[in-house]
């Protein structure tokens, strides 16, 4: 028999707020967190098509903790650690009394160290220097560095894995997580998703895919716009969400406060295309789907999906359809939020800061807006979205996470019991 | 308006190499997707690669008019300040009369029924 799973703590680090607390507050307020870049340095922002991103504004690492060496731990894996600390915090759990080997780490991380690997990579190239090459190139950039950080800042010896792919990247590093549990391989894993890419080589690239928002340059704060009619591509962003999945019988024992209970997943792929999805939609109905059934549920039992929503053309129409297929006439009585329109696009951790507003809408019974859905699409019309913010009893929460190399994700959560939602440990 | 045939042949020549074919067998009536089988990532690569050959950068609100090669033949031209007008019709000093409607003959049977 599988153990269930639940969720204990939450730590985040977003364009709109660093910390739970902040960046929740922001969200219900609709608040956005696209921002113009205001330097590449040393490339100029004019040479680029688009010039906005969710970026996350005055963050010093050694502000949240100590000893940590700047150059041995990229920007994203430094967000991946401070919301891992923020969640393990929140949780209640005392690493001292656990059993070490019992707790995991397994991120989600889409693109890695790429401060640091794009400024060695240039360097090189152009003093054509080999031993100048920073010692700490390799460590930086491997993917695997935050999970390892992580796991050393923690004394966490259970499972310790990285998935990368791409924007589902962190929505599968949930879904591990459960596996995990269930399987009884791990009482405690500290999921995260973490990436801080907009650096100049990274955000070029999505640049010249045409991926990218440009028609808002001007007005950094109404690019991201997913549903709406006026959406151009989607707005980069960086971030890390933390979420301390748990054995419910080990937060039980140490009478955890519980937010929500992670109940199904699924992971597919199209098996189609690396950057464009499937038109018709059948494969992401089919994921959800999928997802439902190893939480035992059905897709009448949904109140809240917390949509990909990337604000690109084509993915947005796809997730509707999807939608609209896999839920029928109860497509439009599903109350359902893009975090990307406040954020942007996190790419892997994308899926932990959307499982966050997942869990919160869960616990609080709140849901934020979509920032910028003025002028709904008729092909992308649901009318669960909303610009404000709403309220309702949310006992089944949809996850989505849709990533290039045709890759798809989807999380069920589901309402924690009234007496695991007043404990704290 | 007539083209510059050394760009036209350049861009036939680009997709033809991208798509493996005679350029001969590119022609500036064929539709990107419908019959050239591109899909969007290929139309993105083959205007990256046209950006590259005429050393121009095509913004993304320009993509959308792009859907022929005829229409991206015509786009680098204009881009390039290359495109020559035809020249113009004169006005004759007395208007056209409209022609006269004449019968149409009877065809002549070739055989007797």
């Amino acid at each position: 028999m599988r153990a269930r799973v639940v969720v204990t703590g939450l730590g985040v680090v977003s364009p709109i707020g660093i910390g739970i607390s902040d960046f929740w507050k922001a969200a219900l307020a609709g608040q956005s967190g696209i921002s113009a870049i205001s330097s590449f340095d040393p490339f100029p922002i004019e040479g680029y098509r688009s010039k906005v991103a969710g970026q996350v504004r005055d963050f010093a690492v050694e502000r949240f903790i100590d000893s940590v060496h700047g150059e041995r731990v990229d920007r994203y894996a430094q967000f991946g650690l401070v919301a891992a600390k923020e969640a393990l915090a929140d949780s209640g759990l005392r690493m001292a009394k656990e059993n070490p080997h019992r707790i995991g780490v397994i991120v989600g991380a889409g693109m890695g160290g790429m401060v640091m690997g794009e400024r060695e990579i240039t360097q090189l190239y152009q003093q054509q220097k080999p031993h100048r090459v920073h010692p700490n190139f390799i460590p930086v950039i491997t993917l695997n560095s935050a999970s390892g950080i992580i796991a050393m800042a923690y004394g966490a010896k259970g499972p310790n894995l990285t998935i990368s792919t791409a924007c589902s990247s962190s929505a599968h590093a949930l879904g591990q997580a459960l596996h995990c549990i269930r399987e009884g391989r791990a009482d405690v894993v500290i999921a995260v998703g973490a990436d801080a890419s907009i650096t100049p080589l990274v955000f070029a690239g999505f640049c010249s895919l045409r991926a990218l928002s440009s028609k808002y340059n001007d007005n950094p704060e109404k690019a991201s716009r997913p549903f709406d009619r006026l959406r151009d591509g989607f707005v980069m962003g960086e971030g890390a969400g933390a979420l301390i999945l748990e054995s419910a019988a080990h937060a039980k024992k140490r009478k955890a406060r519980v937010y929500a209970e992670i109940a199904g997943y699924a992971a597919t792929s199209e098996a189609y295309h690396m950057v464009i999805p499937r038109e018709d939609g059948l494969e992401v109905a089919n994921t959800m789907k999928l997802a439902l059934t190893d939480a035992g549920l059905t897709p009448a039992q949904v109140d809240y999906i917390n949509a990909h929503a990337t604000s690109t053309t084509i993915g947005d129409a796809v997730e509707v359809k999807a939608i609209r297929q896999l839920f029928k006439s109860r497509a439009d009585k599903i109350t359902i939020s893009a975090t990307k329109s406040l954020i942007g696009h996190t790419l892997g951790a994308a899926g932990a800061i959307g499982g966050i507003a997942s869990v919160l809408a869960l616990y609080t019974g709140k849901i934020h807006p979509t920032a910028n859905y003025d002028d709904p699409d008729p092909a992308c019309a649901l009318a669960g979205l909303s610009r404000s913010a709403q309220e309702r009893r949310v006992k089944v929460a949809l996850l989505n996470a849709f990533g290039f190399g045709s890759n798809n994700a989807a999380v069920v959560f589901k309402q924690a019991t009234a007496e695991g939602r007043r404990s704290k440990g | 308006m007539a083209t510059d045939p050394t760009i036209s042949l350049k861009i036939r020549t680009a997709l033809a190499e991208y798509l493996k074919r005679d350029p001969d067998r590119i022609l500036v009536t064929q539709d990107l997707r419908e019959d050239l089988g591109l899909d969007s990532m290929a139309v993105i690569e083959l205007l990256y690669r046209i950006e590259e050959a005429f050393d121009l950068q095509i913004p993304d609100q320009d993509l959308v008019g792009l859907t022929t090669v005829g229409h991206v033949v015509i786009y680098v031209e204009k881009r390039l300040g290359k495109l020559t007008p035809v020249a113009p019709i004169k006005k004759s000093a007395t208007p056209l009369k409209a022609a006269k409607q004449s019968k149409p003959s009877k065809p002549k049977s070739k055989t007797k029924s």
